[in-house]
């Protein structure tokens, strides 16, 4: 069964399309351009918000345990979910958000237990699609190292060059572009 | 020692109880969840799951007031119902569920294990306490549309504009015409949800025909009376 994300790449869900490519080799999804963003499941069920979106995918590839480990670990991932999206995700004013995040990474190198979850996902997301993270990011130090970390890896690199280079910018020809 | 008989036991006994299982092995004398509340916002949901809780385990429920908080109405004090007469002996209950009315931003469920992050929002909060009567449904897609729910529920219906909550109704109106509960054929977390989270915005007596029916269902069950008292 193959999955199709639509996904809108003016505001691509960076978080959905690291899940899409964590889970790739045991569930494939494709990924096409579209209007909104939005996971086709079944005629009933279609997600349309990343965190339904990597949930999911989350799911159909238990395996890779990116929902965390045990029901302790899936709880905090939750907490991280709702983190992104409601104190991250186009948020203005950053540093409260930022200065507890720190904290929390201070003695960490991943946000839920012992390996890469869907929290550290959506987290880094939230960061990489924000504008003020580029220049309130170094101020946080514990962050900094885990945002690097993990745009070191395989994953991350790719979402991030396929989805995040095309940012509109002079000196691209409009032609290649399209 | 003390790790090869623990290993024993919990290899060799079939009458662990779910909450070893589901939490871990029990290392103290009793699994407290701690939760801090505005009482500027009853978190419904978790009322009506500790009530389901108590039929399940042997819960030692306390509620406090911390001093950031002037003064509470007489039902947050009870609702999480009489005071235990054998309270002071611990090990007889399996659960400690502790609610503390405190001057916080967004509700917090806090655990005493080391590593962990405080857990923030009543979803979430939510999420976990529903695991411990429930398995989430082993289709992932099922699954999903619960959690997706739970968040509707609570970002749409609890928060939202005017403009919002209609389009939810109006998204509930035809799920709730295709199955008899929120998320398909079992009634599941995401109906408790977006029970209490109508409740809380007042919006029952505006919504649609299948709303009103699914209203009326989940009333039957009698699940939601600690809810109720605190909105009244």
């Amino acid at each position: 069964m193959a999955l199709n994300l639509i996904i809108n790449t003016s505001n691509p869900p960076l978080g959905a399309l690291l899940a899409a490519e964590h889970v790739k080799s045991s569930v494939p999804v494709s990924v096409e351009e579209g209007k909104d963003n939005r996971l086709h499941v079944s005629d009933a069920i279609e997600f349309n918000d990343a965190n339904s979106i990597s949930r999911y995918l989350a799911r159909v590839a238990p395996a890779l345990g990116l929902y965390g480990a045990n029901m302790m670990e899936q709880t905090e991932v939750d907490h991280w979910l709702e983190f992104s999206a409601r104190h991250l995700c186009g948020q203005p004013g950053l540093t409260e958000a930022l200065g507890n995040l720190d904290k929390v990474l201070s003695l960490r190198t991943f946000l839920v237990g012992h390996a890469v979850t869907l929290a550290d996902l959506s987290v880094w997301a939230a960061l990489k699609g924000h504008e003020e993270w580029s220049s309130q990011g170094k101020s946080f130090s514990h962050i900094n190292r885990w945002f690097s970390f993990l745009s070191s890896q395989v994953a991350f690199s790719a979402v991030s060059n396929k989805y995040t280079a095309k940012k509109p910018s002079a000196n691209k020809s409009s032609s290649s572009e399209k | 020692s003390s790790l090869s008989s623990q290993t024993l036991s919990s290899t060799t006994l079939k009458c662990t109880t779910d909450l070893d299982t589901l939490l871990g092995k029990d290392r103290g004398a009793l699994r407290d969840i701690v939760i801090n509340a505005n009482p500027a916002q009853p978190p419904l949901t978790l009322l009506v799951l500790h009530s389901l809780l108590c039929q399940r385990y042997r819960v030692l429920s306390t509620v406090h007031v911390h001093s950031s908080v002037a003064s509470v109405l007489p039902q947050l004090l009870s609702c999480l119902g009489p005071r235990h007469v054998d309270s002071y002996a611990r090990h007889l209950f399996q659960l400690g569920f502790t609610l503390i009315w405190k001057d916080v931003p967004k509700l917090q469920m806090k655990f005493s294990i080391r590593d962990m992050c405080p857990i923030e929002g009543e979803a979430n909060v939510a999420r976990f306490l529903f695991k411990l009567l429930a398995p989430h449904p082993s289709d992932p897609a099922l699954a999903t549309l619960v959690d997706s729910w739970v968040d509707t529920a609570f970002f749409q219906l609890a928060e939202g504009s005017a403009k919002e909550h209609t389009a939810v109704l109006r998204a509930l109106n035809s799920a709730l015409g295709r199955n008899p509960w929120v998320a398909g054929p079992e009634f599941s977390l995401a109906d408790i949800a977006c029970y209490c989270c109508i409740l809380r915005s007042g919006l029952a007596s505006s919504a649609p025909a299948n709303v009103q029916r699914w209203l009326k269902s989940c009333e039957n069950l009698g699940h939601f009376s600690p809810a109720k008292v605190v909105v009244q």
